[in-house]
């Protein structure tokens, strides 16, 4: 197969700016930023609590969300599924084949990542920072947030990862999300169908677009890191 | 007799099966220095750390400034009073300006004063030229009297010192040491666990023994 064409054509849709193409990054941007921003705050707070206090059960909690990360992105789309179609719980709200649904589950798969990061991040951290704080009169919410500003890089490796993975998903926003042109069709399930259509330019080009974004996610981590460090 | 500064009573704490402490009790008075000394092990560490509420003792009570609290749980307002140092300290991972700026900042300090208490905190400690440096650039020493800055500009009603020349040589650990003694000169009530033998001799410093899971004042 001749890859050049497909190729070129890829880049001439990219920089003509095709309304179409734009479109789809848009709503994989926005829905999986805005699926990372509502977690993140629930998930490294949660995090931070499993590595912190004591607690029967704790060692139990933390296994299941560690399982949870191998957990089939199709069966969590699929639960998410019946919850929200018509005769679901959920579906008097009306959710099933939009932006909001591939958010839903988006959450779902970015929570464990999220929490499971956080947990090793603060428990690999030394436990003399969240001491210290408190022993400057730190209060243990202040004490927390300076705990994890200690270390950010490993939470935000966190972020960057499940960032990744749900930017990525596919199984999950084709279900649930039904791959509606302008409004549930992001880069992963445009790619899927514009590859089975055989329009391998806009494939190309999407797939360009995700592993640039990859990148560009991983440089700035990288670039962040090297600031961290106050070289 | 002047009520004390802390009264720590019936202390009682083991890890599993090692009893630490088995009813120890001592007071400290406010302004007075003392050298916490005892075989490895005995448990001036976690002495210093039930104190300071970093560790839960199982028994015990601590009375502070006429308030009266269980050992296993300091009440928040007494984290203000009492501030414990590292053996090995911790700082922060940004300037060493910023780092002695923290504690003030938790206690609600203007800005022209953060800046007048840490510019004397960083005379103080012969650190002056390091205000914007990052912590991983500092020698064992300098981290020590950076520490021991950050402690000291809080105004602590009790500072509790963990080892302070541990880990140090030659002029770093003699630069520590005369901290430690100004600290304990100024009229700071000092707790310093220590096997130093030159802090040990320091005549200004009273001395506390840590031995058979008791905690006694020494009168010699």
């Amino acid at each position: 197969m001749d890859l050049f064409e497909p190729t070129r054509q890829a880049f001439a849709l990219l920089f003509s700016g095709d309304a179409t193409l734009w479109g789809i990054i848009w709503i994989s941007m926005w829905v999986a930023l805005a699926a990372i921003a509502v977690t993140a705050p629930f998930a490294i707070a949660a995090g931070f609590l499993l590595a912190k206090l004591k607690f029967a059960g704790r060692r139990v909690i933390i296994v299941f969300i560690q399982a949870l990360l191998s957990f089939p992105t199709v069966v969590i789309a699929l639960v998410i599924y019946l919850l929200l179609s018509r005769r679901g719980p959920l579906g008097a709200f009306e959710l099933l084949f939009t932006p909001w649904a591939i958010m839903i589950g988006y959450i779902v798969i970015a929570l464990p990542i999220l929490i499971v990061f956080t947990v090793s991040a603060v428990q690999g951290g030394d436990p003399r920072i969240y001491e210290t704080a408190r022993c400057l009169g730190a209060k243990p919410a202040r004490a927390a947030l300076t705990t994890l500003w200690e270390v950010r890089f490993a939470v935000m490796a966190g972020i960057v990862n499940a960032f990744g993975r749900v930017v990525s998903e596919v199984g999950c926003a084709l279900l649930v999300g039904g791959n509606i042109a302008g409004l549930t069709r992001n880069i992963p399930t445009a790619i899927a169908l514009e590859t089975a259509k055989g329009e391998f330019a806009q494939g190309i080009a999407l797939g360009m677009v995700l592993v640039t974004l990859a990148i560009g996610v991983n440089v700035a981590l990288a670039w962040l890191q090297g600031r961290g460090g106050l070289e | 007799m002047r009520a004390p500064l802390l009264r720590v009573a019936a202390l009682h704490m083991r890890f599993g099966a090692r009893v630490l402490f088995d009813g120890a009790g001592f007071d400290l008075q406010a302004g007075h220095g003392y050298v916490l000394s005892g075989a490895n092990g005995s448990g001036k560490t976690t002495l210093l750390r039930i104190i300071a509420g970093l560790e839960s003792a199982q028994q015990g009570t601590l009375h502070f400034r006429h308030q009266v609290a269980p050992a296993s749980r300091i009440p928040e307002p007494w984290r203000r009073e009492i501030v414990y140092v590292h053996q090995q300290p911790y700082l922060f991972h940004t300037t060493i300006e910023k780092n002695l700026e923290y504690g003030l900042l938790q206690r609600g300090i203007a800005a022209a004063e953060r800046r007048a208490r840490v510019s004397e905190a960083l005379r103080w400690a012969g650190l002056a030229d390091k205000r914007d440096v990052p912590p991983h650039k500092l020698s064992g020493g300098e981290a020590q009297r950076a520490a021991l800055a950050r402690a000291r500009l809080l105004g602590p009603a009790l500072l509790l010192l963990d080892e302070p020349t541990a880990n140090l040589d030659g002029q770093s650990r003699k630069q520590v040491l005369e901290l430690v003694t100004a600290l304990c000169i100024d009229d700071h009530t000092v707790v310093i666990a220590s096997h130093d033998p030159e802090i040990l001799r320091l005549a200004i410093l009273e001395r506390l023994v840590v031995a058979d899971r008791q905690i006694k004042l020494d009168e010699g």
